[in-house]
């Protein structure tokens, strides 16, 4: 197996519960070393096709294989995870949780010890790693988690919601936590809810929605596929600019405030194709004798791209 | 096989740190050794001093009562200074009893049993006599001799309560006595009342005699009244009766001419009664305590059994629960398989239960071993029957494949069940089918072979808990091994089952799937 294989590959992987599609069809493989934001709206099928990747369920029909493998506990050693739900055993040590799950992947004992402590050292949890789980506050509990499931410094970390819950510094380490990872040329995949973690941090998105993929690529091809937007602000006449091939619709926005009436500029908003270059519109502005006042290109955001993709189905009640 | 070791040697190594395991591991033995010793030791040393008044208007039977109750006393006397005896005086060397030959040995005297060893006591001199004879024979250092203290002692009526000739008067004034209202005098310091004896002054014609006339058994009572608002402690109350009925019969007989020797005589006359048992070998069918022990005993392993799987039964489950709702299980299943879990899970508990049944067993017989000596026969001869017989064999196979089967139960259970209040009624129910041998329990081994043993032994979630029952009455081989064959495939049945539950309901939330849906469960390929 050489670095250029993919480090996870589905292959129409489908998986009903009962007569429930929770996964439909779903194709893909994640290039190594890069990190990967798994997003849908809620019930869309994250956790079950997280649960499938692991062998913690089986497919109904479809293959996947892991690091190569068609059996991820072949390589369990190899990949670390995070359930959505996060707890942990009320009684124990912090140490000794994370100690123990990195035995249960493949750790000698005295090394699982050495680092759960040294984890907890890092990551500001020294003084806790002796306390029992159920005395620590929620993020610190959670933070125990992700590191025992990062112990053994697995090669794949799939991370289910690793941020839900967590304050905003807490969410801050977290990121420190996956960035780290990936400076070690270790693959992640997290989920999330929250794009603007999955912006900061992704290098490829996965979107998944009713069960189904919708895009899997990178974070600028992820962009392309909504049409950009360009705002313009003029008082004449933008008929001219709505024959344009590149132009898809025309909008007034609304709220100008005093300076409405006649002769007086508003403000227009216009989608673009994708392929289109928003300097385009510009140049077609000043040929046809079109005055700005002004002129703003935003790229969009994963927000638009997720409002935008899977809208009407993260509206629906969750289903799950 | 590493990744089940694993998962067993956490479930071990925390339990095994919880108080509750330490505490349970400790208090059966405890229970065990106070509820033998406590009983004993309170018999002896806690028990207060009672005192009563006495007044007798007939003067018939002071005399009578006084006699009862000192005789009861050194009776007491007797039995502490038996002890006494055991612990420091060394029994006579050979030589010295050659050359006191003839003369009896006062300790052996002394340590001998016997409807009249009281009496031949006091005939002697009391402990008086006996402690000179042992003076010289005392081991160094060894303390004094404490006499008991009375138990029943008689105080005097309050004098300003003596003037009163009418009985009924007498009992009014003692009751705020009686009741713990008032203090009464015994030797100076202020002591409660426990009872109070009146005998009427005509008592003689209350006395019942069948078949001649008189106060007929069913006319008003009348007679000796007996006041006393503890209603627990009756031995005063009976040994006054007792004496005060002695000597009416005693007078009887005189007063109607009958010789109190030849009477003596009568009422010693008796015949041998052997109890055989046709299970033991030739000569040797005599049925000693030991045998009645051996047949009740398994009793005692009944309920170590069953207090052993329950105590476990509920440490399976709230540890499946809690891994459960925690979410844990998915980690857990990121990194073992379903059946690596199970196994881990069942090995480890079982570690857990098997220390816990273990230090119980070791410490009983350690208990019994130690009492077995010469002070405890009940010790010993239980201590015999545990060594040589099949008990603990039985008991540690049953327990194998009875905590194999409910733990199949309970990890179905659990992994169904999202909270451990959820589980809770579900195992009401099981602990209700539970509870069925420790009613029958003490009824079995009175009727070991009958149907109704035979019967519920054929249920494999009894099988373990009556087959220990019926271990000492040599069950029919083909209940010994068809019992054993069903239960075992009822295990092997259960835990398969519990296999294909648990690794479906362990990823389960929501309500508890109805029964539909878990056949539909059982069906499913892999």
């Amino acid at each position: 197996m050489t670095t250029s294989d993919p480090i996870l590959e589905l292959r129409n992987v489908t998986k009903f519960y009962g007569d429930f599609k929770a996964v439909d069809d779903v194709s893909f493989s994640l290039p190594r070393g890069c990190i990967h934001g798994f997003l849908g709206p809620n019930g869309a099928g994250k956790t079950t096709t997280i649960r499938m990747i692991l062998e913690i369920i089986k497919p109904t029909s479809g293959t996947i294989s892991v690091l190569g493998r068609a059996s991820a506990l072949e390589v369990r050693g190899r990949i670390g995870y995070l359930p959505e739900e996060k707890g942990l055993y009320k009684k124990m040590k912090a140490w000794s949780v994370i100690a123990y799950f990195a035995t249960l992947k493949g750790l000698s004992r005295p090394a699982a010890r050495r680092r759960a402590f040294e984890l907890l050292e890092r990551y500001g949890l020294k003084d806790f790693a002796e306390k029992p789980t159920d005395a620590l506050s929620k993020g610190m509990g959670q933070k125990v988690q992700v590191l025992a499931a990062i112990a053994h410094d697995p090669e794949f970390v799939i991370l289910d919601e690793p941020f839900s819950g967590l304050d905003p510094v807490n969410q801050q380490v977290m990121e420190e936590i996956i960035r780290d990872m990936a400076a070690r040329q270790r693959t992640v995949l997290f989920s999330t809810h929250v794009m603007q973690h999955a912006e900061r941090l992704c290098d490829r998105i996965l979107l998944i929605a009713k069960g189904r993929k919708i895009l899997d690529g990178t974070l600028a091809e992820a962009r392309r596929t909504i049409p950009r937007r360009v705002q313009i602000e003029t008082a004449d006449d933008i008929a001219p600019i709505r024959e344009l091939s590149e132009v898809l619709s025309v909008s007034r926005l609304e709220g100008n405030g005093a300076a409405e009436g006649e002769g007086a500029p508003s403000r227009w908003e216009l989608k673009i194709r994708e392929s289109a270059d928003p300097q385009s519109i510009l140049q077609a502005c000043f040929a046809k004798g079109i005055r700005l006042r002004s002129f703003n290109q935003s790229e969009p955001t994963l927000h638009d791209v997720f409002v935008h993709l899977v809208g009407p189905e993260a509206k629906e009640a969750s289903f799950r | 096989m590493r990744y089940a070791f694993l998962v067993a040697w956490r479930e071990y190594a925390e339990n095994a740190r919880t108080k509750g395991f330490w505490i349970g591991i400790f208090l059966l033995p405890m229970i065990l050794f106070l509820s033998g010793y406590v009983p004993m030791l309170l018999e002896r040393k806690g028990r207060p001093t009672r005192h009563f008044v006495l007044a007798d208007q007939s003067g018939q039977f002071e005399k009578t009562i006084e006699g009862a109750l000192e005789k009861r006393h050194q009776r007491r006397v007797l039995d502490a200074l038996r002890d006494y005896a055991k612990k420091h005086a060394q029994p006579q060397d050979p030589a010295a009893a050659r050359s006191t030959a003839g003369k009896r040995d006062a300790l052996e005297e002394l340590g001998e049993p016997g409807p009249d060893a009281v009496d031949r006591f006091i005939r002697r001199g009391g402990r008086e006599f006996y402690l000179r004879e042992i003076e010289s024979r005392l081991k160094p250092g060894a303390p004094k001799f404490e006499e008991p203290k009375r138990q029943l002692q008689r105080v005097p009526v309050p004098a300003d309560l003596r003037s009163g000739s009418d009985l009924s008067v007498l009992a009014q004034a003692l009751k705020p006595y009686l009741r713990g209202e008032k203090k009464i005098d015994a030797d100076g310091h202020p002591a409660g009342l426990f009872a109070a004896i009146l005998i009427p002054a005509d008592v003689e014609r209350q006395i019942v005699r069948p078949g001649l006339p008189g106060p007929s058994t069913n006319s008003s009572p009348g007679g000796i009244e007996y006041w006393s608002s503890n209603l627990a402690d009756d031995n005063l109350r009976d040994e006054v009766r007792e004496a005060i009925n002695a000597e009416v019969r005693r007078r009887e007989y005189v007063t109607r001419g009958m010789d109190l020797a030849l009477i003596a005589q009568v009422e010693g006359t008796r015949v041998p009664f052997a109890n055989l048992n046709p299970k033991k070998e030739e000569g040797q069918e005599k049925v000693s305590g030991t045998d009645v022990l051996r047949q009740w005993a398994p009793v005692a392993f009944v309920y170590l059994l069953w207090i052993a799987i329950f105590s476990i039964m509920q440490m399976l489950l709230n540890n499946v629960i809690e891994e459960k709702s925690n979410r844990i299980i998915e980690v857990l299943l990121s990194s073992v398989t379903p059946g690596e879990l199970m196994m881990g899970k069942l090995a480890g508990i079982a570690a857990v239960g098997l220390t816990m049944v273990g230090a119980w067993v070791l410490s009983l017989i350690g208990i019994l071993a130690w009492k077995a000596g010469a002070q405890s026969e009940v010790a010993g001869q239980l201590y015999s029957v545990v060594r040589t017989s099949n008990l603990l064999p039985a008991f540690v196979i049953y327990f194998f494949f009875g905590y194999l089967m409910y733990a199949a139960l309970i990890l179905a259970l659990g992994s169904v069940c999202n909270t451990l209040k959820e589980a809770q009624n579900y195992m009401g129910m099981i602990t209700m089918i539970m509870t069925v041998p420790l009613l029958t329990m003490m009824f079995i081994p009175k009727d070991p072979n009958g149907t109704l043993a035979t019967a519920l032994s054929w249920v494999p979630l009894y099988t373990p808990f009556i087959m220990m029952n019926r271990a000492a009455a040599d069950p029919p081989l083909f209940d010994l091994v068809g019992t054993m064959v069903l239960l075992i495939g009822t295990a092997v049945g259960a835990l398969w089952m519990a296999g294909k539950i648990f690794r479906i309901g362990v990823l389960r939330a929501g309500q508890p799937p109805k029964l539909v849906e878990l056949v539909r469960w059982l069906r499913r390929k892999e």
